[in-house]
């Protein structure tokens, strides 16, 4: 992926008029296949996409937030944090736990999937390309601050990292140390300070992000 | 460790710890077909077809040459493809044929 990532990204018009590729083929062919045999039913795709696109980084952020304003709430995200999410209405659609990991002035998590890339999409929905590409994948889990440093992320020394690495079966996500001086701000508007970068682990969460969201 | 004895104890997906290059903040929206091809992938997870970790075995007997040159769902749609024949739940015959009759399809739409 990391030779050709670049060379696949069209914008929608170029998609659009050009004929599919050899994969787009195949990936038609593989579904009719299947759907002819019964396999899967015919709206299954359609419907799983619908739940695809409803995952973004935003449901992170409210679990966040919860958990900032909620001493019971982060104790029970803490404890599990499936259950937790699902208590926010957040459905896992797939067979995975879900490990939160607490970021304190001591402690600062990392998430990675050195195997391929496996990520908390339930609540965080799809994983950026660099955090499946080799670079991310290869150096997070030897050299955490270094990484760090490669997203403006500077870790006191004596504060440890943890790095956490994803499997099929078990995902993470991290918990944020609450940003000084929001003492005052709404459930709603802590919520608008937590990124996606913040939820791996690359960045902390602070005042600054709410209008650099990415 | 010779090399060859390094190619079987450290597989082609086992990169953590390796050296590599500084990471580049790299990003891209989905195409249509990739978004396809990834709920395909939760469904076949959902049915027992293909789970998660059959997937990544499968993307890593995919070899380093076709690998490099794949992208990520590029990857994800050939692994299927050769799992479904190994399982024996597709034949590499009536695949040929689907190919080459949406591939019409697509080059002739009605």
């Amino acid at each position: 992926m990391e030779h050709s990532t670049a060379a696949h990204v069209h914008s929608p018009s170029e998609a659009s008029s050009e004929r599919p590729s050899y994969y787009e083929v195949m990936e038609t062919a593989i579904q009719e296949l299947l759907i002819q045999k019964q396999l899967i039913g015919a709206g299954e795709i359609r419907r799983q996409i619908e739940v695809l696109d409803s995952r973004t980084p935003a449901l992170g952020a409210k679990v966040i937030a919860r958990a900032w304003v909620d001493p019971e709430f982060r104790s029970r995200l803490l404890a599990n944090g499936r259950t937790a999410c699902e208590e926010l209405g957040i459905t896992f659609y797939d067979d995975t736990k879900l490990i939160v990991l607490e970021n304190t002035p001591k402690v600062h998590n990392l998430i990675v999937c050195t195997l391929c890339s496996c990520y908390p999409r339930p609540v965080l929905g799809l994983p950026p390309d660099w955090y499946k590409l080799p670079p991310y994948r290869s150096r997070a889990v030897i050299e955490p601050r270094a990484v760090l440093a490669e997203f403006g992320t500077v870790i006191p020394d004596d504060v440890e990292i943890r790095v956490s690495d994803s499997t099929a079966a078990i995902r993470f996500l991290v918990l944020p140390v609450r940003p000084e001086g929001t003492e005052n701000y709404s459930e709603e508007q802590l919520a608008a300070l937590v990124t996606r970068d913040a939820m791996i682990g690359v960045v902390p969460a602070t005042i600054d992000t709410a209008r650099s969201r990415k | 460790m010779n090399q060859s004895s390094e190619l079987l104890t450290r597989l082609p997906n086992d990169i953590g710890g390796l050296p590599g290059q500084p990471v580049k903040k790299v990003d891209h929206v989905l195409e249509p077909w990739e978004k396809r091809c990834h709920a395909l992938a939760d469904v076949l997870d959902f049915h027992k077809i293909i789970n998660t970790e059959e997937k990544r075995r499968g993307v890593e007997d995919l070899g380093s040459e076709i690998d490099s040159v794949e992208s990520y769902y590029e990857r994800w749609i050939t692994a299927f493809t050769n799992i479904l024949f190994q399982k024996g739940i597709l034949t590499p015959e009536e695949f040929a044929r689907k190919m080459d009759e949406v591939a019409a399809r697509y080059a002739n739409p009605a």
